[in-house]
């Protein structure tokens, strides 16, 4: 159901929308006093009656994940914005950096104080240069009016904010090798147990959430998070609120639309993303990023028992409400939320080529199954572009793939895995003719 | 104690303890590469890999994945369980793991096994770490098959000398990361890290640094792989032509555990590595003693010398008897050695003894440097052994040998040991009438000795020698005694044979039952297996 708001993207296009006097103006800091005038704890309850899953990816419970912080600890306690958005296909946590920044200091503050941090830092990808000043420049105004530092809205509570920049690695997104680079150490995904509740930044308890879920944080406290987590059509699924969706690809308005949780795929494809370029058909969908899997657009998915899920059977995977839920027992994953689309008038087999040339490249290299693994699949799918793959190796890819997922230290491997899996499953004909014919009879293009 | 289940045995553990490391205690090696009882966990190759089964009512976590069926000609989703890491997992009470009962875990570590040896060059012929290469070893176990990816490997820095000691082949890493952590944890000198990403990764030794701190071997003897090579030893020996014995280091007063390679063939030790020993050296060895061991080949003395000129074994017993004879207990100065184990000061002393001589001073190399890992500041490895033994004849210093000398009351100096503590020491005993030298090395004592006595290395003989904690520690002999040398208790044996006075004892079993009395044995505990890592 498309129930379009604008909590975060009000000030998408409007001049000076980064500034602290326009966020204001647009009811901007309200959120924060009202959370600063509850107790820790009370923040905490309130916090997860929004129900915000977590926006990066994994889609954990906001509020959830700030009461696994410690109640007393004798070491400082840290929260860190993962702003190294890297996913191919997800440019949302960027548009509110850029457009919209007061919003993250907001969901910051209120952040800290739930956790009872005093420091947060901001790890935003290397590239994202306006972002980094747009950031800068509205902690800048809010240390001016008095809103961080040593007394924010009055409270004696201090709280600092930090923009950190990344080194240019996808792996930096993982929290725990983000929270390796932060400290200055090689990105590489730590070893959990334990957990970054536990010893997190510079070995102290720390919180890391994304950009989009602390930002949308400072709006569902102004409206009163359980209200908040109601104009979600998932509430009864605990997955709340609104949050940015994302389409790109062969639409023919690609971009970031916000909507009430429970928006589907064709709805934001057809409805907000004006359909496929060309009045083409899809051939198929990735719903979140490239380490979801692709779907072809009359899947039906296998849906569980459970009877919250009885107004879904029977329908595509097209038109299943975008939740952390739904989609992972619908056999697939939500992920960022931000969808790209393939028309049929481009090749699916150079869509996993790249997105692999992607993974093996970004492979941090840790663990064997995902250096060695990314590294095969590609190579094979090289060959197979060339035209020089035989299907005896065409064969391998899904063992190879299956033999990564679920035995790395971190969700790379599944999120490089999943791709192939799901590529190769659902186009493997495809893969076949460019075998049978050399390389030669597909349409070989990826753009239209 | 509690326990888990481990295939179809039961596995007794330490709270805290994990899988990897309470199966090894209990004899069953799961394999790995990256891990190493001795260093953080890693746990990045994945060989590792175990099946936990969930606890009884509790569904096994899955995951999808897909099987190829030829003959439909379609992708069968499959499901598989997700596996853990068994050097990660800490052990639970009634915890039930399997390890070789699983069928995921087979698919799982041939898996791991293939995808290490994807871009591995295979260059075993030429390699030095073949005979005891974890990936020759696994292969066999857990894979098993031909070579599937036929294209260029990809293709990296080789043979880059990383120090003085350490050549570095980036073809033939697995990245591991164990010679990282050796130089963080155990050297305390973080040198080595990782550089670039994903199947280009290699190890690299810091800017501006070399691989130069005295733990650098370590690096290489941890290496489960060939990418790791010494210059010391590379080229050397095949290692399936060594055999090794269970001895203990002699470069200093820490008493490293180690074994000793030889070719039984030619009777040359080709190298040391660490045994492990809890209460000693743990897994450990500093440069300096791996690489002690070319002092049985180097710098010996292998005959018997009169007046500077070689003589046999026979007649310079007999010129020794002689000459102490003539000297009489009066002015004779009995030096023991701290180079050499009790086994020869006990027969020294016992000989004293016999003779009457009373002046006994104590000898052996000089001081070096020490740290807080494992070197020890006295390089002597039997030092306190020497201190216990000869307690009761008031043993002295060697200063007090010098001062002795220069003051006239020992012209004649039966001398165990090849070096002195001090340069002046060395020219004090130049002023003495006769010197008699039983010695293993060339040096300041042999060239200022009457009659040198040829005596066997550490090598080549069985011996006892007390650390520096007070440890007794038994080393095993390796090779044959080299040249006309023999072990320094034996030719003291014959000695006091000679002059009428025979020691009581002819082999080696008795003399230490002999010596029993005088240095209990505190035998540390050491682990009992040859070969163990």
């Amino acid at each position: 159901m498309i129930k379009q708001t604008t909590y975060l993207s009000h000030s998408y296009g409007k001049p000076n929308s980064w500034t602290l006097s326009a966020y204001e103006s647009a009811g901007g800091y309200r959120g924060v006093r009202k959370a600063l005038a509850l107790t820790r704890e009370g923040v905490i309850e309130e916090a997860k009656k929004a129900h915000v899953r977590g926006r990066g990816g994994a889609g954990f419970d906001c509020g959830t994940k700030w009461s696994f912080m410690p109640k007393e600890s004798k070491k400082p306690h840290y929260l860190v914005v993962n702003a190294d958005e890297g996913e191919p296909g997800t440019f949302k946590d960027r548009s509110i950096m850029e457009m919209n920044p007061h919003s993250l200091i907001e969901g910051c503050i209120i952040g800290c104080y739930g956790i009872g941090a005093h420091a947060c830092y901001i790890y935003v990808r290397d590239e994202l240069h306006l972002s980094k000043a747009r950031l800068w420049g509205a902690i800048r105004e809010a240390k001016a009016k008095g809103y961080l530092g040593n007394n924010p809205f009055g409270k004696d509570y201090p709280v600092e904010l930090y923009v950190h920049s990344g080194a240019g690695a996808y792996i930096c997104g993982e929290e725990t090798a983000l929270l390796n680079s932060l400290e200055g150490r090689r990105g590489e995904p730590r070893l959990k147990p334990p957990f970054p509740a536990q010893y997190g930044a510079f070995g102290c308890p720390s919180t890391v959430n994304n950009v989009e879920t602390l930002a949308i944080m400072a709006s569902a406290f102004d409206m009163g998070c359980d209200e908040f987590s109601k104009l979600s059509e998932l509430h009864p699924f605990n997955d709340g609120g609104a949050r940015l969706f994302g389409v790109s690809g062969h639409v023919n308005r690609p971009g970031i639309y916000e909507a009430a949780v429970g928006l589907t795929l064709r709805e934001l494809i057809y409805d907000l993303g004006g359909g496929v370029l060309q009045g083409r058909s899809i051939l198929g969908v990735i719903p979140g990023g490239s380490s979801c899997p692709v779907h072809l657009p009359d899947e039906l998915p296998t849906l569980p028992p459970d009877p919250r899920y009885d107004a879904y059977r029977g329908k595509s995977i097209l038109d299943i409400p975008l939740g952390v839920d739904t989609f992972r027992s619908a056999g697939s994953m939500l992920g960022t939320c931000c969808a790209m689309v393939l028309s049929d008038a481009v090749d699916p087999v150079l869509a996993l080529h790249n997105v692999m040339r992607f993974y093996r490249h970004e492979s941090c290299g840790q663990c064997t199954p995902c250096r060695e693994g990314c590294g095969w699949i590609e190579r094979i799918l090289n060959k197979v572009v060339e035209g020089k793959a035989t299907i005896d190796e065409l064969d391998r890819v899904h063992e190879i793939a299956s033999n990564i997922t679920g035995n790395t230290i971190c969700a790379f491997g599944d999120g490089a895995a999943q791709p192939a899996l799901a590529f190769i499953k659902r186009y493997r004909k495809h893969f076949e003719d460019y075998i049978v014919n050399g390389g030669k009879s597909q349409t070989r293009r990826l753009t239209v | 104690m509690p326990n888990f289940k481990l295939d179809d045995r039961e596995i007794p553990f330490e709270p805290g303890e994990t899988i990897i490391r309470a199966a090894q205690k209990a004899g069953i090696d799961i394999p790995h590469y990256c891990w190493h009882a001795g260093l953080s966990v890693a746990a990045n190759c994945r060989m590792c890999l175990v099946e936990l089964m969930p606890p009884p009512g509790r569904p096994a976590m899955l995951l999808d994945v897909l099987a190829w069926d030829k003959i439909k000609q379609e992708y069968l989703p499959q499901k598989k369980p997700k596996l853990v890491p068994s050097c990660q997992q800490a052990a639970a009470d009634g915890m039930v793991v399997k390890s070789q009962t699983s069928e995921h875990v087979d698919v799982a570590r041939a898996s791991v096994q293939e995808l290490l040896l994807l871009n591995h060059p295979v260059d075993c012929p030429i390699c030095d770490q073949a005979g005891e290469c974890r990936l020759q070893d696994y292969w066999l176990e857990h894979q098993g098959t031909k070579k599937r990816m036929r294209d260029e490997p990809v293709h990296k820095p080789k043979a880059v000398v990383f120090g003085p000691t350490i050549v570095y082949d980036a073809e033939r890493c697995i990245v591991c990361t164990r010679c990282v952590r050796v130089s963080d944890e155990l050297a305390k000198d973080p040198v080595l890290s990782v550089r670039e990403r994903g199947n280009l990764n290699e190890i690299v030794v810091a800017p501006g640094r070399q691989l130069d701190h005295p733990y650098t071997l370590m690096t290489e003897y941890v290496c489960p792989v060939g990418a790791l090579t010494s210059i010391d030893f590379r080229f050397k020996a095949r290692v399936w032509f060594l055999r090794s014995r269970r001895t203990v280091c002699v470069g200093c007063a820490t008493g490293c555990n180690s074994f000793s390679d030889f070719d039984p063939r030619d009777q040359k030790v080709y190298r040391y590595r660490p045994r492990e020993n809890l209460a000693v050296n743990k897994f450990w060895m500093c440069d300096d003693g791996m690489l002690d061991y070319r002092r049985i080949h180097e710098g010996r003395v292998l005959e018997a010398r009169v007046a500077g000129r070689p003589a046999t074994v026979a007649a310079a017993l007999a010129t020794a008897a002689q000459l102490l004879v003539a000297a009489g207990p009066a002015s004779t100065a009995v030096v023991l050695s701290a180079e050499h184990s009790n086994e020869d000061n006990f027969a020294l002393l016992s000989l004293a003894k016999s003779l009457g001589f009373s002046d006994i001073y104590q000898s052996g190399r000089p001081a070096g440097q020490g740290d807080d890992i494992l070197r020890h500041p006295d390089k002597n490895p039997n030092s306190a052994g020497v201190a216990a033994l000869g307690k009761a004849s008031g043993l002295k210093s060697f200063v007090e040998l010098v001062e002795a000398i220069r003051a006239g009351k020992a012209s004649t100096v039966i001398a165990l040991g090849s070096a002195t503590p001090t340069g002046s020491g060395a020219a004090a005993l130049a002023e003495v009438r006769s010197l008699i030298a039983i010695a293993t090395h060339e040096g300041a004592v042999v060239d200022r000795a009457s009659v040198v006595l040829p005596a066997s290395s550490w090598a080549e003989a069985d011996g006892t020698f007390v650390n520096a904690k007070g440890m007794s520690q038994e080393s095993e002999r390796a090779i044959h005694p080299h040249g006309s040398s023999q072990p320094a208790f034996r030719l003291i044996s014959e000695l006091a044979a000679l002059l009428g006075k025979p020691l009581g004892w002819k082999k080696l079993t008795e003399l230490r039952a002999a010596m029993a009395p005088a240095a209990p044995r505190s035998v540390a505990p050491d682990s009992a297996s040859l070969g163990a890592e």
